[in-house]
């Protein structure tokens, strides 16, 4: 029924776990199509997708709904990535805010990105913030983005 | 980023914020929960589920002893995920003023 009235260009006017899932579903089909996000996302995660689109599934209801589904630790999650630049996270929310906008009523979709905005924020920081480093963090064309300390 | 635990948690302790969590980022005290600032994720969904209205963006103005604080104990105590029951006198100690001053344990609470 939803799903019939986005088709016609009609936008949600509720989350709930139906429309999240729509959300997840559309969203994670955009981020392994694009040419920034695709690969480090394929490389997180090699195999069945189902498992993720769970997690997020999860963790956008307990965020959106309080619902307490998800428990985990995003922050040690990120950490452990490989190969992200902290531009990414810009296309990141990029593409989220244009899928919630596509699938939400424009009130919903703030609410979403302005979520996602502050969560991002979050991992920035705990990907790349160093004391002894000025924050945010600009990126300069002559320096190599999250520069190791020293080469090995 | 992060939200931080302020004084009107002391000595009521409600823990409804632990349940909608995402991160079980709360660890809790004799008498009072903190928050883990390199674990919370700016999610702000523990804030309205105060309800003593403890909870509170690290933006705002004169926070930083709070968030200093729940650095501090966010180390040493240990992690708390699941709700139990307020102290049985938590509604005659919210609102109460300086109860840092007057109550602030520096104890552990129990584990979960």
């Amino acid at each position: 029924m939803t799903e019939m009235a986005t088709k016609r260009g009609v936008t949600f006017d509720r989350v709930d776990e139906d429309t999240i899932r729509q959300l997840i579903d559309a969203f994670y089909s955009k981020v392994r199509a694009d040419a920034l996000l695709g690969p480090i996302f394929a490389h997180a995660i090699p195999g069945d997708w189902g498992p993720h689109l769970a997690t997020m599934r999860n963790f956008w209801s307990s965020v959106m709904l309080t619902s307490g589904r998800y428990k985990g630790n995003p922050v040690a999650v990120h950490k452990r990535l490989a190969g992200v630049e902290i531009g990414m996270f810009d296309r990141w929310l990029a593409l989220f805010g244009e899928t919630c906008r596509e699938l939400f009523a424009p009130e919903l979709a703030a609410e979403f990105a302005d979520k996602a905005a502050r969560i991002a924020e979050s991992l920035k920081l705990a990907m790349f913030y160093r004391p002894d480093r000025p924050w945010p963090l600009t990126v300069r064309k002559d320096e190599p983005e999250n520069a190791p300390e020293s080469a090995s | 980023m992060t939200f931080v635990v302020t004084d009107n948690c002391i000595k009521c302790k409600y823990m409804d914020c632990v349940e909608v969590c995402p991160v079980d980022c709360f660890y809790e005290g004799e008498n009072m929960l903190v928050i883990h600032p390199d674990e919370c994720i700016d999610c702000g969904v523990c804030e309205p589920e105060c309800p003593a209205k403890a909870i509170i963006a690290d933006t705002g103005p004169g926070l930083e002893n709070w968030l200093k604080l729940n650095a501090e104990y966010a180390a040493v105590w240990p992690n708390i995920t699941v709700k139990r029951e307020p102290p049985s006198d938590a509604k005659e100690f919210d609102g109460v003023p300086e109860k840092y001053e007057k109550f602030f344990s520096p104890g552990a609470g129990q584990d979960d």
